[in-house]
């Protein structure tokens, strides 16, 4: 289709928006209201353009000029907001005249009306949209000598965001995202004309991805309430880099000053979290900075933790080994480790000559799909089965998901990038809720957007697939397996035979049905049973590349925890198995306990030698998401004292072995990645590539598992990170402290009330809890968040043990 | 040259030597400085109120060619505020041996908080004692850090080796 922008003539495709063949002509028109990904709408009247046309006459013939002979241009009456305009054959978009550049500068003169311009203590300074596009298209004057609008400048709309009512434009832009995006209508505009503010009826802002408002807000009025006021926006080191977070391994840029991070923001990755993070993504950081970590290695003497040099402690820890066979150390990374501590971790075993190397938390089931879906895919999918709580576990699949309820297709990059106004986006579109159904234990987040719910017994993944695979099959089903569906059996028919015809149909499996082996596989047959891609959530970011590099132990008696009794020596990275005091006394019968980690924790208060850890911030590496998507991760300068990641370690320890190691740094263990896989991880785009491995490792699971128990207690997936949460003051105060939901009939049981403070021993874990009463958990079964210590999956807690606000109370069973 | 060019010459020797002598004895007597001389910044506060000018917005470090400047701001406690308005300074820092008292600080500042004055004696042993805090350098504070040391171990006033001039906007500024 044939556009003429200030006489540049473009090919554009129809459908495209005249804002973005403006910009594809390499031109540029100021805007506030559109989003890339969000419906535009023309609400600020900034992207102003005269526009005109050629018209047919009845014949379908081009009307004529008469003095050029070429086809007669019909102006618009008035300028035309070139984001709802859409390019028609023969337009002609003109930006430049003295009428645009007119309507422009009226534009700025009246959207600043009642702004404050209080540039100089807002946070958005420096980065504002309006403060760039008032310079530029502004001429500096204003005619309005009238008070401006007087109105609240600090309204907490929730721990993590704050909003100045009187820095607002109206460019309805979060409106629209909360309505939109995650579909929460949380926010809406109240009043009308120039008392029109933004407000909520809600306490606070009940949705999982309300950070997002604070990008996308062209002015300072939404403001991350983490980050207020901590430092100018040219003051910050940005740093694009990926989030460790979750496993979908969002886009993020990390400001740091000073040493310190002060922010997370999302960033544009097309392809995976385009360009939101969830709340935990964005406000999870804070524990980095807090004051309470380790910078110096550590050795004990006399019974005494002493700080020591990263020679020393690997020395001594180069002589405890002496005595021992190599093949009696154990060695255990956190799952979001990089690709290149895992080489270390490797290389680290292959010198000592053990197989006792493992990460965690690893489900029982294999992470790597046999026909894996993309996120892509996912999004433009026309069925899809979730089985597990995935808002929780990775909040960027909740919306890529929600994504193709709407049925919009992502669209093609133009020269410029992504399209500023995609016009197949509506506000309030239709959604198309049938095509999502979502099984859990317990009523979860995503089940308000799907067309079907099943409501499975907890711990039932596995009977819960079978029972599909059997009606996918034809088969007649037995009344167990009617009781394992958790819904009727027309629906669970409807679903089979929706995924079957499906044509792009994606099985979404959570952490509670890879949690269990014959869950996993169950899922997985029934993945081939009905012909759809898989999408298997990890835990933790890197689980996937973790298991895809083979950082598995040689037999499953060695898989952690197992490895915590079998090992004689111990390296522990991230991780703090000593929370269950009956682990914490068989660690103490250990010859020889390293503990890698930012914080004295248990584990680490019984070490023989403590080693300061990077936060996954500050680390540089490689991370490979939940559809094989390798990503790169890039430090931030952040002051951690004299903290390594494991390559570090790894080289420390190599150097006292008297051997140069593989791992021992980054660019040595990317060197043995790239003999392996073929990919130079030097090399990587910010956005990652999905390569086509040679080699596809077969899933090698090794997990000796325990057999199927019942449990009153179900770990599940939690967005917020419930290790750090108490170092997260932000997030930790939004989220309410780790919850345990209760059913109200349990809860009357056990004579708790919503909002108590308790203590409780599940699993073997203390853990410490704030307890929520909520319908959405069945009778009979509480959930707590996972640690990594204590992946999701159904446990028993002893209710003997319970202990609310320090008072025991008498529990009757 | 001729006898008389000498003359000449020793003549206007002559005449200076009668007249007042422009050295100034410092630092017993005291030096007269340009008004406009920039010397030690000065943060200064409302008079009115009492509340520090400084709302911390760092454009003065974003102003300074030397990296001088480091601030640090924080909210305001409603009901007890350091500045007006919601954002104050809880750091601001100069390192006066960074400094080159170009003024352009003063210039960006949105509030005319800081302001250079006239105090130049700012030699001092350690480097850290170069690094002039708020407490340094809110109105009221005379002299340099080494100047009040010095006093403080005397039991002195501290003596400034200039004329402490009437500066009106050290006041306040009239807008």
């Amino acid at each position: 289709m044939k556009v003429v922008v200030n006489d540049i003539e473009l090919d554009l495709a129809p459908g495209t928006s005249a804002i973005d063949a403006v910009f594809a002509a390499g031109d540029d028109v100021p805007y506030f209201c559109s989003q890339e990904y969000m419906s535009p709408i023309g609400a600020c009247r900034m992207c102003l353009a005269r526009v005109g046309s050629p018209r047919k006459d009845r014949d379908g013939n081009w009307i004529l000029d008469e003095e050029t002979g070429e086809p007669k241009i019909f102006w618009f009456p008035n300028l035309m907001a070139t984001c709802t305009t859409q390019v028609t054959e023969g337009m002609v978009i003109d930006t430049r005249s003295e009428a645009v550049k007119n309507a422009q500068n009226s534009m700025v003169e009246f959207t600043l009306i009642n702004h404050p311009l209080d540039c100089p203590v807002c946070d958005k300074g420096g980065a504002c949209e309006l403060q760039d596009r008032a310079y530029e298209y502004g001429d500096g004057l204003s005619r309005f000598e009238f008070d401006k609008r007087r109105s609240e400048k600090h309204h907490e709309l929730s721990e993590l965001i704050t909003l100045d009512r009187e820095r607002c434009i109206h460019c309805k832009r979060c409106v629209r995202f909360f309505e939109e995006v995650p579909g929460d209508e949380v926010l809406d505009f109240i009043e009308r004309g120039s008392h029109t503010y933004i407000g909520t009826v809600d306490a606070g802002l009940p949705s999982n991805f309300s950070g997002n408002i604070t990008d996308i807000c062209p002015v300072g009025a939404l403001l991350d309430a983490s980050s207020r006021f901590r430092g100018r926006n040219w003051e910050y080191d940005h740093t694009r880099t990926t989030s460790m977070d979750d496993a979908t391994g969002s886009a993020v840029i990390v400001d740091a000053r000073t040493g310190r991070i002060e922010r997370v923001k999302a960033a544009l990755n097309p392809d995976v979290n385009k360009t939101w993070i969830d709340d935990g993504t964005r406000f999870g950081h804070e524990y980095v900075d807090s004051p309470d970590r380790l910078t110096r290695p550590m050795v004990r003497r006399n019974g005494e933790l002493q700080p020591v040099t990263w020679p020393e402690a690997a020395a001594y820890v180069a002589e405890r080994l002496k005595g021992l066979s190599g093949k009696d150390v154990g060695i255990v990374l956190r799952a979001d480790s990089t690709l290149e501590e895992g080489v270390a971790a490797l290389a680290l075993a292959e010198k000592l000559g053990t197989g006792q190397v493992d990460h965690a938390p690893r489900p029982a089931g294999s992470l790597l799909p046999s026909r894996p879906a993309t996120l892509t895919d996912l999004a433009t999918a026309d069925a899809i089965f979730v089985v597990g709580d995935v808002t929780e576990e990775a909040g960027i699949l909740d919306l890529r998901i929600k994504d193709a309820l709407k049925g919009v297709t992502p669209p093609e990059l133009l020269p410029h990038g992504v399209p500023i106004a995609d016009l197949r986006l509506k506000e309030r579109m239709p959604r198309r809720a049938e095509i999502l159904t979502v099984a859990a234990p317990y009523r979860v987040d995503l089940m308000r957007h799907a067309g079907a719910s099943h409501l499975y017994p907890a711990g039932g993944e596995a009977e819960l697939f079978r029972a599909l695979t059997a009606l996918a099959g034809g088969g007649q089903l037995t009344d167990e397996q009617r009781a394992a569906l958790g819904a009727d059996e027309a629906a669970a028919r409807q679903l089979v035979d929706r995924l079957r015809s499906a044509s792009d149909g994606v099985l979404v499996v959570g952490g509670f049905a890879l949690a269990r082996r014959e869950a996993a596989e169950a899922a997985r047959a029934f993945a081939r049973a009905v012909g759809v891609k898989e999408l298997l959530v990890g835990p933790m970011a890197n689980s996937h590349g973790l298991e895809l590099l083979g950082v598995l132990p040689s037999h499953e008696r060695y898989a952690f925890p197992g490895m915590l009794q079998e090992a004689k020596a111990l390296i522990v990275s991230h991780l703090d198995p000593a929370k269950d005091p009956d682990v914490a006394a068989s660690l103490k019968e250990r010859e020889l306990l390293v503990v890698h980690d930012m914080f004295l924790t248990e584990t680490a208060r019984l070490a023989d030698v403590v080693l300061p850890a990077r936060s996954v911030y500050e680390k540089d590496g490689t991370v490979v998401n939940l559809e094989g998507r390798f990503l790169p991760v890039r430090a931030a300068p952040v002051e951690a004292g004299q903290a390594e990641d494991f390559t570090g370690v790894v080289r420390y320890l190599g150097e006292a072995l008297g051997e140069r190691l593989e791992g021992r740094s980054v660019r040595s263990a990317r060197r043995v990645l790239k003999r392996r896989l073929e990919l130079d991880l030097a090399e990587l785009p910010d956005n990652g590539v999905i390569p086509r491995l040679k080699a596809r490792p077969a899933p090698k699971v090794t997990t000796r598992e325990a057999p199927a128990a019942g449990g009153n207690v179900l770990i599940a997936p939690s967005m917020a990170r419930v290790e750090y949460l108490h170092r997260n003051p932000h997030l930790n105060a939004a989220v309410g402290g780790p919850k345990l939901s209760v059913n109200p009939a349990d809860a009357e049981g056990l004579g708790v009330m919503d909002g108590a403070e308790v203590r409780l021993r599940v699993g073997g874990v203390w853990r410490d809890a704030v307890v929520r009463v909520t319908e959405a958990v069945p009778a009979g079964l509480m959930t707590l968040p996972a640690l990594p210590e204590q992946g999701v999956g159904l446990v028993q807690a002893d209710l003997g043990s319970l202990v609310v606000d320090q008072v025991r109370l008498e529990v009757a069973s | 040259m001729s006898v008389l060019d000498i003359a000449k010459g020793m003549g206007v020797t002559l005449g200076h030597l009668f007249k007042r002598p422009y050295t100034v004895s410092y630092p017993e007597q005291r030096v007269d400085i340009e008004p406009r001389f920039r010397g030690r910044h000065h943060l200064l506060r409302h008079p009115d109120t009492g509340l520090e000018k400084c709302i911390g917005c760092s454009l003065c470090a974003a102003a300074c060619p030397a990296y001088a400047i480091y601030v640090e701001a924080a909210e305001n406690d409603p009901d007890d505020p350091v500045s007006a308005g919601e954002r104050y300074a809880k750091i601001y820092e100069i390192n006066m041996l960074r400094c080159i008292f170009c003024g352009f600080c003063e210039e960006a500042c949105p509030t005319g908080a800081v302001v250079l004055g006239h105090e130049f004696e700012l030699a001092d042993f350690r480097y850290q004692d170069f690094v002039y805090g708020k407490e340094d350098m809110l109105v009221g504070t005379t002299g340099s850090k080494w100047q009040r040391r010095e006093a403080a171990a005397k039991g002195k006033e501290v003596r400034i080796g200039v004329e402490p001039a009437p500066r009106p906007e050290l006041e306040g500024v009239d807008y």
